[in-house]
């Protein structure tokens, strides 16, 4: 079974998006599977080609402002105009976000199920992820276990229902993490080093940009 | 200071909407726009504006001085046009990047304390209902995450359908 595999992300480095497809690898053993980078690879036509090509197709992303990103839209614009007369791949994905809950993805995948409507490709099921930018830091922790516990569930329910060529119902998670400790955390050892890095002290962080001095 | 977002064609916009306040901050597609890269360069580097400099980098700040936004904007999949989406994925610096509880969801806490009221008009052909839906949805999501104060929103089958309807300001 031939799978692409779109990673969604715009960054160039290391994402959340690259981790879950890293996870998926493993897991999905025995097919051929093709990665496709969206940020370097956006209005590529082999790549368009190879994508409509596909039995599968499974997109990796991050949820920007409550839905898709900007740049997914225009690669999902240009493969709808692609018709898939090759093949008619079943659609899945899995959608991270910067809050607690992987519900607030819920509208990202409802675009995605109307873009399966419009191209007349089958649905598959989707992945809800809540507190992306966490998951690189639990790196180090089994699929399946601590924080990881439900990520591992999920991924292995996709997994075996991709295999199988079935879709399912879709699944929303949050990391098996207190969200308070979480929230904490996000703060104190993700946004204020971050700043610190960059030579800002925390207070700059709230600064407000005047647009009448610009 | 009104806002209008739109996706339009600008001769067009200007001949469908001629009489605009000279205040109006207008902002439309040049060509030129650079999609988010998901630095957090808005939120960690130069907190309020985005580093990627292209004409769009003032987004936030341009909707805190906002009374009243409007959108206008093509329906693509139950969601804004690219371009339109574009201008939200850059405006996220109008948030802070940390976080407060609503309903029992995590949201972004504001950074400015400016309301505005929102007014999407989507436009095109062959909406379907689901379409419409999760439009509405995504409208109501983006109001909440943005510390909107109203909103409307609002489809119709042309932009010449719309342009009848709307009086813009």
């Amino acid at each position: 079974m031939k799978i692409s595999i779109i990673n969604g992300s715009p960054k160039s480095g290391k994402s959340t998006s690259a981790l879950l497809i890293d996870y998926l690898i493993p897991m999905l053993l025995g097919n051929e599977i093709h990665i496709h980078h969206l940020n370097m690879e956006t209005g590529d036509h082999c790549q368009l080609s190879a994508m409509t090509d596909s039995d599968v197709l499974l997109f990796v992303f991050p949820l920007y402002v409550d839905a898709l990103p900007s740049h997914l839209l225009r690669l999902l614009m240009a493969l709808e105009k692609q018709n898939f007369q090759k093949k008619k791949p079943i659609v899945y994905c899995i959608v991270n976000n910067g809050f607690y809950e992987g519900k607030q993805n819920d509208l990202a995948i409802e675009q995605i199920k109307i873009w399966c409507h419009r191209t007349h490709l089958t649905w598959g099921q989707a992945i809800g992820i809540g507190a992306g930018e966490m998951l690189p830091y639990i790196a180090s922790v089994p699929l399946g276990h601590g924080p990881n516990k439900n990520l591992g569930h999920a991924l292995t329910l996709l997994t075996q229902n991709i295999k199988a060529g079935k879709g399912g119902e879709d699944l929303f998670i949050s990391p098996h993490y207190p969200k308070w400790l979480w929230k904490m955390n996000a703060s104190m050892f993700f946004w204020y080093p971050r700043a610190k890095a960059n030579g800002l002290k925390r207070k700059a962080l709230y600064q407000q940009a005047d647009y009448t001095t610009l | 200071m009104n806002v209008i977002i739109h996706d339009l064609e600008t001769e067009q916009f200007q001949m469908l909407f001629p009489h605009l306040n000279q205040d109006t901050q207008i902002i439309y597609d040049n060509g030129k726009i650079k999609h988010c890269i998901g630095c957090f360069g808005c939120w960690i580097k130069t907190p309020g504006t985005c580093v990627i400099k292209d004409g769009y980098e003032h987004i936030g700040a341009i909707l805190a001085k906002a009374n009243d936004v409007t959108i206008i904007s093509q329906c693509l999949y139950g969601g804004y046009s690219p371009f339109i989406k574009n201008i939200f994925d850059r405006s996220i610096s109008y948030v802070l990047p940390f976080f407060k509880t609503v309903k029992g969801e995590t949201h972004h806490q504001p950074r400015y304390p400016n309301q505005y009221r929102l007014f999407v008009y989507f436009y095109g052909d062959n909406i379907l209902s689901q379409e419409k839906l999760t439009a509405q949805k995504l409208v109501e999501a983006n109001s909440n995450n943005f510390n909107v104060s109203q909103y409307t929103v609002s489809f119709y089958n042309s932009i010449n359908d719309l342009s009848k309807e709307v009086t813009l300001s």
